[in-house]
């Protein structure tokens, strides 16, 4: 695609980002500075077409294609005297002929094709018309109309809803303050205790705040259209086999040991004093301290009473076994089993 | 399991699946639910002698061929010897495991020991070659505890042809592994002695400063990495046996703690066995040897005539019969393949 650039000064899009080009009634585009610089005066002619121009008609160019804007502002001028409504022609074939008319026109007008005869159609037109035309013009179409009641409307909506915030906010505010005032109120002149009247007070908040809710969730339909709670009725889904209830039944721990202390336990006796903190990268990968020191103490009690086929009964005398717990030497006294 | 969760699939079902997940990982975490008390726990000395005479027997029963028994004590090893052999090869694996580059964690060790004393609970030395299946404990070790070291990087730890001892470790590896059941989760005692000495320090504060015990309790686990003791007591006791060893080594008293802490809810007959359990812990790692290392060495030359040339990566009848699976499993896959070619 070639650059965009003005064609007198070659000034192109890539070497100024900000350049701004300009058109007129001609079609022929020229740069901002160019502009500036050929019409000092006020007015001059296209250096491309030679066709005299104003400065005031110049105007930013929209489209890349200059030809488009050239059309667009023919268009323009000649919708201005053509300007009837479909309610002005008997039928609808009426009609179209009047819009293939001004196609032909404007078609004519912008391609340099009897240009001459074009315009003076125009004119005739325009003498004949002249009535119509001035009517037409003062006269609002409807779909304008239709747009101004549709503005009016919203705007209405708007006020209307905004008074009723407004107004939600002052009640729930003097909602509020009489609350706290009967609060206040039990609190200098009820016998019960202030801790009582205040739980009571909390509850009664907390009931309302649940009415509250129920009534809003009145809501019965999806912004899709669908209604909420009829999910079935609509759509068919495939008829899932279904198995058995699932029932948990919480595990049962066999420590085989002393049972080992419980999370909360760990947290609350002081064994995370006894441990190494947990580094930042440890803590970021989800592992605290107290889960490390869960672990090694459950490793170290769980197995303590395991005793797979303990041969027969080990020490003769109980009692005197764990009285003797302490004696280091006792294993001299072993039974022969062990070898 | 997962038959019932596809059959199933309503919401609830997953939830389930998701409690079984979590009531699974708690359980199998725990030592008492776990293959190692449930499998691996032999009753003493006694019975472990017995399981190792009855696979040298049978390795002998099958390669004896004519020979008559004076002939079989000179060519094949006895239970004993076997005994003083793979005690041997424990020793090396330590020592290799004290070398690894990189530093490998104490439960890589215990994880591999452990696995290499089930192995010859049931297996004989002359089936399968202590050094093959060292260094196979301790790659499987690695992979279990989460150390993984890839293959080329573990052989780099070792001199020699590092390709051959790479294919040995890999061809041993799933036989390690059926010879386990497929039990790999070791609990070793380092954890509870970590637990036991916290627990300490929380709940007898009379003891000062009990991180004194440790250098002992730790040279006590050390030594018990020797014995048999990782098969027949739990890693709690032998923890607890090593706490109370390094207690008494410094004139600490753990009476009170033991009775009143941990017996605390224990019936008379739990507080007497676990007693009586923590004195055989002593007993058994006390008695410790050394291995006498002229007579392994003999051993292992006698060895190298009455192994099972089947199992040694270096014989013909190894490399002819690893040949053979590859060209069946080429086979199997050709018959596949020309079947799907068939089907489609």
């Amino acid at each position: 695609m070639d650059e965009q650039g003005c064609p007198r000064c070659k000034t192109t899009k890539y070497r100024n980002p900000s350049l701004k080009l300009m058109v007129n009634a001609c079609g022929h585009s020229l740069c901002e500075s160019c502009v500036e610089l050929l019409f000092v005066k006020g007015s001059g002619a296209c250096p491309e077409c030679g066709t005299p121009l104003r400065k005031s008609n110049f105007r930013l160019q929209i489209f890349e294609d200059a030809v488009v804007e050239k059309e667009i502002d023919i268009r323009k001028r000649v919708l201005r005297d053509f300007n009837k409504k479909e309610e002005d022609f008997p039928g609808l074939k009426e009609y179209n002929d009047y819009l293939e008319t001004i196609e032909t026109i404007v078609f004519n007008l912008s391609n340099q094709i009897d240009v001459d005869a074009t315009k003076k159609m125009i004119d005739q037109y325009k003498k004949d018309n002249k009535d119509q035309i001035r009517k037409s013009q003062s006269k609002m179409s409807r779909d304008e109309e239709f747009l101004d009641t549709l503005i009016e409307e919203e705007q209405h909506n708007a006020a209307v809803r905004k008074m009723m915030d407004q107004e939600e906010v002052k009640r729930e505010k003097a909602a509020k303050k009489k609350i706290q005032q009967s609060l206040i109120d039990d609190l200098m002149f009820s016998d019960m205790s202030a801790k009582d009247i205040i739980s009571s007070h909390r509850q009664n908040i907390q009931q309302q705040q649940e009415e509250e809710q129920e009534a809003r969730a009145a809501t019965t339909a999806f912004s899709t259209g669908i209604k909420i709670g009829q999910h079935s009725d609509n759509i068919h889904l495939m008829k899932q086999e279904q198995g058995q209830v699932f029932h948990y039944c919480p595990l049962i721990m066999e420590w085989c040991g002393p049972e080992p202390p419980t999370m909360d336990e760990i947290y609350h006796d002081g064994y995370l004093r006894n441990i190494r903190a947990a580094t930042d990268q440890e803590r970021a990968g989800g592992f605290r301290e107290a889960t490390a020191c869960h672990r090694a103490l459950q490793d170290a009690l769980c197995g303590l009473f395991s005793f797979p086929n303990i041969n027969p009964s080990p020490v003769k005398s109980g009692g005197a076994a764990a009285s003797s717990t302490a004696s280091s030497s006792s294993s001299s006294h072993l039974p022969m089993v062990l070898s | 399991m997962v038959d019932q969760t596809t059959k199933c699939a309503d919401v609830p079902c997953v939830y389930a699946w998701l409690y079984c997940i979590g009531d699974l990982y708690c359980t199998k975490k725990m030592f008492s639910t776990s293959s190692q008390s449930k499998h691996w726990l032999f009753s003493g000395e006694t019975e472990l002698a017995k399981c190792r005479t009855e696979a040298n027997a049978t390795y002998i029963s099958k390669h004896r061929g004519t020979m008559t028994d004076n002939e079989v004590t000179s060519h094949f090893l006895t239970p004993v010897e076997e005994r003083i052999l793979s005690r041997q090869y424990e020793v090396v694996l330590r020592k290799f495991c004290a070398e690894f580059q990189p530093p490998m964690p104490k439960c890589v060790i215990g994880t591999s020991l452990v696995f290499f004393k089930r192995f010859y609970v049931n297996n004989s030395n002359m089936n399968y070659h202590p050094k093959d299946i060292m260094l196979t404990c301790v790659y499987l070790a690695c992979k279990v505890e989460e150390f993984y070291v890839p293959i080329g990087q573990f052989v780099k730890n070792l001199r020699g042809d590092r390709e051959k001892f790479a294919d040995a470790i890999l061809s041993f590896e799933l036989t390690l592994m059926g010879k386990l059941n497929y039990h790999l989760t070791i609990h070793n005692p380092f954890r509870p002695l970590e637990g036991f000495l916290i627990d300490i320090k929380t709940r007898c504060k009379e003891i000062e400063n009990p991180e004194r015990m440790r250098k002992a309790t730790e040279e006590f686990l050390e030594r018990s990495l020797q014995s048999d003791a990782c098969l027949i007591f739990s890693p709690s006791q032998i923890a607890l046996a090593a706490v109370r060893f390094g207690a008494s080594k410094e004139g600490i008293s753990l009476d009170r703690y033991i009775k009143e802490v941990l017996l605390k809810v224990a019936s008379d007959k739990e507080a007497e066995n676990m007693l009586y359990q923590l004195r055989r812990v002593k007993f058994i790692v006390k008695g410790i040897e050394n291995v006498p290392r002229e007579q392994a060495q003999a051993i292992q030359k006698k060895l190298e005539n009455c192994r099972n040339q089947a199992n040694n990566p270096d014989s013909d009848v190894y490399k002819k019969r690893m040949l053979e699976k590859l060209d069946e499993e080429e086979d199997i896959r050709v018959k596949k393949r020309s079947k799907v070619s068939e089907e489609s």
